[in-house]
């Protein structure tokens, strides 16, 4: 019985309409992967069902570390969890401190129309979510510690949406927490403003913007189906191929499209870059820093031995910089 | 840290000692004064404060008898008799049988004759009611208006006098004659030694008196120890009898069995988690056992320094417990203002009259936690100025002080949103001044309960 709950409680996020990987949502995408190929590339059907369920992919060795890594990742939920706690901890420190300061906004708008909050309420959640993945994700680039943990993702030769799992455990913490603060904060100062008010437009639970990133075929980031927008709308969402460009190893794809669902803040912030049709790209880590894609032990311990090795490294220059400074005293 | 080591050191001892005691019921005790030579075999007496707390109790149930201004001379008189005392003997109106809950009493002289409330109240000045009038003047003050009022209540201004008068007596009666008298002064060396009978021809020492008159003015059953939260909570309510019987004589004897005032409202904060009834009780207890054991001798510094433990024990847990009853109702009043808000233009009288209820209790306990031994200082300031001297009333202005003749005077504004403010703020000050635990009605629950109901969870977890 309890192995049972437990096998659904693995597998229980494809039934969670708030996961990506909700079934409803992967058989849209191969719907949407069937109309990409069969109208827009003008590939027969055989053909394109060969391509989207291609063996290569789904049973490289690096799909299967997929598959492993995220079974092992969802042991490691029950570490997460608490973290709801965590944002209603949050949520009540930052609304508390508004109560105390001498602002004078406390439920100024709370006769507001409920349309109009919900409406505002549901898009500062999604704005305020995506804004701090892109900026985390920025970071995870930018800060060698960082990217010690985030080149677990990036060690991935061949994309399917199981992917979007294969993450090193302190980086599921990290994200965790990066949602707790950024729903708390918005989640705070909405109640703060508008009072009892404050409630969401959802789909299946599900804030409805962040819904329709997920229908209109989220899982495709992670794949080999490089669906592309018009120019102008690359500018503004981010589209599978230019995800799939991101994963990419050509050094002109290094450090591009952070965003998760919008392509405004690349736009913003001059990590902007917009797909140009390259077909067959290759995924993966630059040659300087290949490291196994496909070995569990390296998955995740090299990201800690990087880790204490910096950390060593960097305790060696600074007392050597001390001591040198003492000597010249 | 040195309070928290103290208490935590007195629970200790208080655990240790529970372990060896024969029984855990507050009495009887032997008589241990040596110059003793009547017939009586227990030396414990606090009937006078089961007297005190019944007249208490009973000028709420009076203040609702007021119709409005017709019998108003006639209400205050009575009321009055209650509160300075009177040679009639005065039936119990705030605890009567009732089916399937006898109660052993109905006239105050079977509890104990003569006392009275007045000469029992705080003497010092209550700035959180208009006047700069003493603890007496505000009682009798409070009565006065409450005899004009409708049933108690006073819709111009949103006072409910009996709810005023109750809550702030058991702050300027039981919790100050309690942690400002019975267990401060009266623990001295010289006060009321252990060595001498409380007063000439008493059954009991100075000491054992004292300490058994501040456990009558907190008002737990002698048997609270054996009691849950929701038993002792029961028996105020007159729903428990069994709980409430103690010596199984089928029915509940006031002067041991019943439930009042400060423990109440320890018991209530303790249905929510907290453990002020046999903390509180634990005690008393001890020290109770601790003064028996001196048998009649007086007491040793090491003895008085643990029964000041005990004391402080008894002090600061009883504060909290009022701190817990401010907490509540400002709750209970921001959740009413948050009813208003669909139409305050036109707001039931219902809610209304609720509203005005938690306002005086609110009002009521903010004050009575002004009378304790300790000066709260800037606390008290805030507290008085985020409650205001009377709620938020329908066209949304407040009194702010009264005239040359006593009456209210009401010219000033605030909206319900600032005052809603107010308790959250009030709320707010609870936690950080006194550390409530129990935290009933808590105004922020309403954010964590709607994060919850969100679960917005939106791929926290996912990476791209």
């Amino acid at each position: 019985m309890e192995w049972i709950d437990l096998g659904f409680g693995l597998f229980s996020d494809f039934a969670n309409p708030k996961k990506r990987l909700f079934f409803g949502y992967l058989g849209l995408s191969i719907l949407i992967a069937m109309i990409w190929l069969i109208i827009f590339r003008k590939t027969p059907l055989r053909e394109s069902l060969a391509r989207i369920f291609d063996r290569k992919v789904f049973f490289s060795g690096s799909a299967i570390a997929d598959y492993k890594v995220f079974l092992i990742n969802r042991l490691f939920t029950g570490f997460i969890s608490p973290l709801l706690l965590t944002q209603v901890g949050i949520a009540t420190a930052i609304y508390m401190a508004l109560v105390r300061s001498d602002l004078t906004w406390w439920g100024i708008y709370s006769d507001a129309s409920k349309t109009l909050v919900v409406a505002l309420f549901s898009l500062a959640m999604f704005l305020a979510d995506d804004f701090t993945k892109y900026l985390v994700h920025r970071w995870m680039h930018k800060w060698p510690m960082l990217w010690s943990i985030h080149k677990v993702h990036h060690s991935a030769e061949t994309l399917t949406p199981m992917t979007v799992y294969r993450i090193h455990p302190l980086e599921g913490i990290l994200y965790a927490s990066r949602s707790a603060v950024a729903q708390g904060s918005v989640i705070s100062v909405f109640y703060y403003l508008f009072g009892d008010q404050v409630d969401l437009y959802t789909v299946v639970g599900v804030n409805v913007l962040v819904f329709m990133f997920h229908v209109s075929g989220s899982n495709l980031r992670h794949s080999h189906i490089d669906i592309r927008y018009p120019k102008w709308v690359e500018h503004v969402l981010i589209s599978p191929a230019q995800h799939q460009l991101h994963h990419s190893v050509a050094e002109e794809h290094y450090d591009k499209n952070y965003g998760a669902a919008l392509a405004l803040w690349d736009w913003l912030f001059g990590s902007l870059y917009v797909s140009e049709g390259q077909h067959d790209m290759k995924f993966g880590l630059l040659a300087s820093e290949r490291q196994s894609a496909t070995e569990l032990s390296t998955l995740y311990f090299a990201p800690l031995r990087e880790i204490y090795q910096r950390l060593k490294r960097n305790s060696a220059r600074s007392v050597r910089f001390v001591s040198k400074a003492l000597r010249e005293k | 840290m040195k309070r928290s080591l103290k208490f935590s050191t007195s629970i200790l001892a208080l655990a240790f000692c529970a372990g060896t005691a024969a029984a855990d019921t507050y009495g009887p005790f032997p008589i241990t004064d040596k110059s003793y030579s009547g017939d009586r075999t227990n030396s414990v007496s606090y009937t006078g404060q089961v007297a005190r707390s019944i007249l208490l109790d009973s000028l709420k149930s009076l203040a609702g008898k007021a119709d409005g201004g017709a019998n108003a001379a006639e209400t205050k008189a009575t009321m009055m008799k209650y509160f300075a005392g009177s040679d009639e003997d005065l039936a119990i109106l705030s605890h009567n049988s009732k089916d399937g809950f006898p109660i052993k009493q109905t006239m105050l002289n079977e509890i104990s004759k003569g006392k009275n409330i007045s000469g029992k109240t705080y003497k010092g000045l209550v700035p959180g009611w208009p006047g700069n009038m003493t603890g007496v003047e505000v009682m009798e003050h409070l009565i006065h208006h409450a005899s004009m009022s409708d049933g108690g209540f006073d819709a111009e201004y949103g006072y409910d006098y009996g709810q005023l008068i109750q809550k702030f007596g058991l702050g300027a009666m039981a919790y100050n004659q309690a942690v400002d008298n019975y267990l401060d002064e009266k623990l001295g060396a010289d006060n009321k030694p252990n060595n001498k009978p409380y007063k000439d021809g008493a059954a009991y020492t100075g000491k054992e008196h004292s300490w058994d008159e501040a456990f009558g003015y907190f008002g737990a059953p002698a048997h609270a120890l054996t009691l849950e939260p929701t038993q002792a909570y029961n028996i105020s309510k007159k729903k428990d009898l069994a709980a409430g019987d103690a010596n199984g004589d089928g029915m509940v004897d006031l002067r041991t069995e019943m439930t009042f005032g400060g423990a109440y409202y320890a018991a209530d904060a303790d249905k929510s988690g907290t453990d002020y009834l046999p903390t509180i009780t634990s005690a008393f207890l001890e020290g109770r056992k601790l003064i028996s054991s001196a048998n009649g001798e007086a007491l040793s510094d090491a003895q008085r320094a643990q029964l000041v433990a005990y004391a402080q024990t008894i002090e600061d847990e009883w504060t909290k417990v009022i701190a817990e009853a401010t907490f509540k109702y400002a709750g209970s009043v921001y959740k009413d203002i948050e009813k208003f808000r669909a139409d305050t233009k036109n707001i039931d009288a219902d809610l209304y009259r609720a509203y005005g209820k938690h306002w005086g209790e609110l009002k009521g306990f903010a004050m009575a936690l002004q009378t304790g031994k300790e000066n709260l200082g800037g606390t008290a300031v805030r507290l008085n100025r985020l409650i205001g001297f009377s709620p938020v009333t329908m066209d949304e202005s407040i009194v702010t002080g009264i005239d040359a003749d006593g009456n209210f005077v009401k010219d000033g504004k605030m909206s319900w949103n600032a005052y809603q403010l107010n308790m959250l703020k009030v709320q707010d000050l609870m936690v950080k001044e006194f550390g409530v635990e129990a935290r009933k009605n808590d105004a922020t629950a309403n954010l964590a309960d709607l994060i919850k109901e969100l679960d917005s969870d939106s791929g926290g977890a996912e990476t791209d």
